[in-house]
């Protein structure tokens, strides 16, 4: 079991690491490349040469990586002009912010979604399934935006109950004083993961509640409920887990769309800002990331799998 | 009174655009402590009506119509909630398949504890206690870290031990046992079958055994219920319903069976069409339409049961009862009595019937073996590890097997389950590349053809899959599916490929018009016949034919065996037939071949190795399987094969039987025993064995008989 861990985090490492160059080289096809940039598209071209001088930029590809990767290493993402702060820093503050938004809206998932799914699947084809199914359909298909939006405008707007902007403080502790503005951004977020979740669970409980252990546990004369809690329940979220294991990633890189509607300062909104302003150390630093949260998520989800299958050997 | 008395039960299952009249009419009686046999084919609601007793119809199904008395209470009318008492408490249910049966995430102790917990209350070190009791009983090992198992690290016969010991656990009054053995090995079969009868004694239990195996019925049952269509057929007493059955679909049922035709080189009785449609069935007696006899009132009225005086029982008033206007008028004929009437009547193959009689192989008639393999060896390698994937022992699936087949004949291959025979004929037919040794076609090595020649090379051996459904593409209509191979091997143009595909449907018995559908409008015997027809298409010298026949119930069966033996008299084809049951593989073969864990322990001509076996193992086997004679079934309870099949990944050291040999001896781990005539030892100056292709060979120190060869030759020298 360790040992896998440890193997699987080695694997983790040669992942980030391809990652990195590709996330390298495609900066290095920027147009105008880094100094351009930095400096404004006003620059000499003398002026360009001193900053390449002096950050190194006129060295060899394989040495700028390398020597970057050894400033990564040490947590050091380089520094944004734009912001005119450090990007470690800088992700040091966003990252907690964007953990809370997306961990508590997974949660919420959870929590709503499993449910749904279960009733759905045990009441099938009738009128709460039929409904379930229709509202999962609406929120699957409407675009973040609007939902967004459509939540702003009802219950910001027509009904005074929430701010229609996340909490702007800068610690984490305030952001939970402030806990009426944080009530939007996480529905509008949980709802399109609602919606699919609950067809997971809905489907994977079908699944299982045809299958012959079921008919088993009839004959023994098991009830109805006893069935669903002792028997399906953890069959059923074996695939569940794996797809929650797969949609961490998000929880790091944060919600672009959500966090911009509300003007949430999280990774996403960094994220989309810095992309608009062509600041690529911040681009290079969350993409970093997020790759490596992809790579533990998926360690995750294998070993939390582990431990609800007893047939999946690590 | 009766333990349990069902009277005049009707079943439907509604589904979305019909509904199934599943059972109609159904009555039965099982006494205290007797074993009452339900058996017929798939469809014939047998099933049904175990579910229907249990109240565990599957969604859609609801019982319309009649009563199930048990124990005093009309389960049919009776709550969910005292149902939910006695399953499980008075009544208790083995399945089919162990491995889908038990929950794969809870582990064995809970699973079979649970009954307890439900019905008696007791929870706790109290339910270990009786679990661990129970396991010991059931012959599974009963320490307290067995109770932490799961499923999935037991064998397939140690599951069917967890079912029957949840089953059992609450001391039931009844035990209905749904296809017990079917998805299980026949060594393990027996062993099931027998604990099962061991415990049914001791506990005075009544079963109801759901079977289509006449076998399993013929060993196990006191009475046989017959079931045909949803409705009982017959039912007697199990000595009698063998001997002399009334109803005329029981009695082609037996004609069907491959054993009672074997050896005598005559086609097997092949009850013609398919079961009905349950959505509307047939108005009058439902085998009418199936059946040789059948008379106008057949067609019209619904036979009644009619009851005649059953002698074999003891108790007074027990009678045989059948619903059939023209019931069969004397005994079933013994073998040698069938191959006498089929000599009276001596009714030659109706070829006219056949719009088209195939051309033969391409291969020429030149005396040269048409198959051969030499020292064949497989092993796939077992690994370890994430990143290195390093090699950590290797699965010793075929291990050195020499085996010909001439023009024109059947070899037929049996062994248990992981014996190696599948990939035997996966390597024949070059779906597997072997570990060393080789395989010839007409002398040549299949592995060292190249390009065109290779291409041409696999035209002339094609492979029959035992799963007719999962081998055909479901999105490919019959034309396509037929026309494939033809392309992949650019055979003439497309008008001789569309005429080539008339005529395959020709050869298999099917319509032409059969071409344009898909494989899910076919039955499962159907698609067997497509399936052969695609192995036919490229008119290849061997077909492969790999458990063709073992998902088929026994009268489709019986046409599907028919075609393939007159396929190969028109067509001179050679077949490796690969079954676990040897009394098909006695049917269809000439020469019979048996495989134990990758070797090849005897060969020879197949009557003489069905008749004097020399290895302890084909005598066990044939032991083992269940044939359809209660008497023979009786004879031989107490003998057959032991244990489980040992790891392929660790073979025992010399023979490799000997672990389960019941004359096994020191000299068995330590020498293994040469493949030869007589068997024995090495010898320093080995027989000739140029004795012809048909020369009977052993790998066994103790051969069986050897003594009497032994002492027919002493007495010749003095």
């Amino acid at each position: 079991m360790i040992g896998y861990i440890l193997r699987r985090l080695l694997q983790s490492v040669a992942v980030v690491i391809v990652v990195t160059i590709i996330v390298f080289l495609l900066l290095q096809a920027l147009p105008g490349g880094a100094a351009h940039a930095i400096l404004g598209p006003r620059a000499t071209p003398a002026q360009i040469a001193t900053f390449n001088e002096q950050n190194g930029l006129n060295q060899p590809l394989i040495l700028q990586y390398f020597h970057d990767l050894g400033n990564w290493v040490t947590g050091n993402f380089g520094f944004s002009y734009k912001l005119n702060q450090s990007v470690s820093s800088l992700l040091w503050e966003r990252l907690p912010k964007t953990l809370i938004l997306s961990g508590l809206a997974l949660l919420l998932t959870v929590i709503v979604a499993i449910p749904i799914g279960i009733i759905q699947a045990v009441r099938r084809n009738r009128t709460f399934d039929y409904i379930a199914t229709a509202l999962s359909f609406i929120f699957y298909a409407a675009p973040t935006f609007f939902i967004g939006l459509v939540l702003i405008d009802w219950f910001s707007q027509k009904l005074p109950w929430f701010p229609p902007e996340a909490p702007q403080s800068d610690g984490i502790i305030p952001i939970f004083q402030d806990f009426d503005a944080m009530v939007l951004p996480i529905v509008t977020l949980a709802l399109l993961s609602i919606a699919g979740f609950s067809r997971y669970m809905r489907s994977s409980v079908l699944d299982n509640v045809n299958q012959d252990y079921v008919r088993t546990a009839r004959a023994k004369g098991a009830s109805e409920t006893r069935i669903l809690t002792r028997h399906v329940l953890r069959n059923a979220l074996i695939p569940i887990i794996t797809l929650l294991g797969l949609s961490l990633p998000a929880l790091f890189a944060g919600a672009l769309i959500t966090e911009s509607i509300f003007n949430f300062p999280g990774m996403g909104l960094l994220f989309w800002n810095a992309a608009q302003q062509s600041d690529y150390p911040i681009e290079l630093g969350v993409v970093i990331i997020t790759a490596f949260a992809t790579v533990i998520g998926n360690l995750i989800a294998d070993v939390s799998l582990a431990a609800i299958d007893p047939r999946v050997q690590l | 009174m009766p333990l349990l008395e069902i009277r005049g039960l009707s079943t439907d299952i509604r589904l979305s655009r019909s509904t199934v009249h599943a059972l109609d009419e159904v009555s039965l009686t099982v006494e205290a402590g007797e074993t009452l046999g339900l058996v017929g084919e798939s469809g014939s609601g047998k099933t049904m009506t175990a579910l229907s007793i249990e109240r565990l119809l599957p969604s859609g199904g609801d019982i319309v119509g009649g009563e199930i008395w048990f124990d005093g209470v009309d389960l049919a009318a009776a709550s969910e909630q005292s149902m939910r008492s006695i399953r499980g408490g008075d009544i208790g249910m083995i399945f089919q398949d162990p491995m889908t049966s038990l929950n794969p995430v809870q582990t064995i102790g809970e699973q079979v504890g649970e009954p307890l917990v439900l019905h008696r209350g007791m929870s706790g070190s109290a339910v270990h206690t009786a679990v661990r009791d129970m396991f010991e009983l059931v012959g599974l090992p009963s320490t307290e870290r067995s109770l932490n198992t799961y499923p999935h690290q037991m064998s397939g016969g140690q599951r069917q031990r967890v079912m029957i010991a949840m089953a059992l656990i609450c001391e039931p009054k009844l035990l209905i046992a749904d296809e017990p053995t079917t998805a299980l090995d026949v060594t393990v079969q027996k062993q099931i079958l027998e604990l099962i009868d061991r415990l049914r004694v001791e506990r005075n239990m009544a079963m109801i055994l759901v079977t289509h195996d006449l076998g399993v019925i013929a060993g196990r049952a006191d009475r046989v219920s017959v079931m045909y269509a949803g409705k009982i057929a017959e039912m007697a007493s199990t000595t009698t319903l063998f001997a002399w059955p009334r109803h005329r679909y029981t009695e082609a049922l037996f004609e069907a069976l491959p054993e009672r035709a074997a050896g005598t080189g005559m086609e097997l009785y092949s009850i013609p069409g398919l079961p009905p449609d349950l959505v509307s069935p047939p108005p009058a007696c439902r085998f009418a339409p199936r059946c040789r006899f059948a008379i106008d009132r057949c067609r019209t009225i619904v036979p009644d049961m009619e009851a005649v005086p059953d002698d074999s029982l003891t108790e007074p008033g027990s009678v045989q009862e059948f619903a059939c206007f023209v019931p069969c008028t004397g005994p079933l004929l013994s073998a040698d009595e069938l191959v006498a009437r089929h000599e009276l009547d001596a009714r030659p193959v109706d070829v006219a019937d056949r719009a088209w009689v195939a051309p033969t192989t391409e291969v020429p008639e030149d005396g040269v073996t048409l198959l051969r393999t030499e020292d064949l060896v497989k092993d796939f390698p077992v690994t370890a590890g994430a990143i290195t994937r390093r090699r950590v022992g290797a699965i010793s699936a075929v291990a050195g097997v020499s085996i010909s087949i001439g023009r024109g004949q059947t070899l037929g291959l049996v062994g248990e389950s992981g014996c190696g025979k599948t990939t035997l004929g996966r390597l024949v037919v070059g779906l597997e590349k072997p570990s060393s040794g080789s395989v010839l076609f007409r002398g040549r090595r299949v592995q060292m053809l190249r390009g065109a020649e290779a291409r041409e090379g696999r035209r002339n051996i094609q492979f029959m899959f035992q799963d007719s459904y999962a081998s055909l593409d479901p999105r490919m209509r019959v034309r396509s599916v037929l026309r494939e191979p033809l392309e992949i091997q650019h055979v003439g143009n497309s008008r001789d490929r569309n005429k080539r595909v008339d005529e395959l449907l020709d050869a298999v018995g099917l319509p032409r018009s059969a071409a344009e559908r898909y494989p899910h409008e076919f039955s499962g015997g159907q698609r067997q016949r497509i399936g052969l027809a695609r192995a036919l298409a490229l008119q290849p010298a061997l077909i492969v034919a790999d458990e063709p026949v073992s998902a088929l119930d026994v009268s489709i069966q019986a046409q599907v065996l028919n075609l393939m033996k007159e396929l190969q008299r028109d067509r001179e084809l050679a077949y490796l037939f690969i079954s676990h049951d040897l009394s098909v593989v006695r049917y269809l073969s000439d020469m019979i071949a048996v495989m134990y864990l990758g070797k090849l322990v005897e060969i020879g001509p197949a009557a003489d190795v069905y008749a004097r076996p020399q290895h302890h193992y084909t005598r066990g086997l044939i032991d083992t399987i269940p044939i359809a004679d209660p008497a023979a079934e009786r004879a031989k309870a107490r003998l057959g094969v032991r244990g489980e099949l040992p790891s392929a990944m660790n073979p025992p050291s010399g023979c490799r039987f000997r672990t389960r040999c019941p004359a096994a001896q020191e000299i068995c781990a330590r020498i293994e025993p040469p493949l030869q005539v007589g068997g024995g030892g090495i010898r320093p100056h080995p027989l000739p064995t140029s004795s012809g292709p048909a020369s009977h060979l052993v790998a066994c120190h103790f051969p069986l008989n050897t003594e009497a060869v032994v002492h027919k030759t002493g007495r010749k020298g003095s």
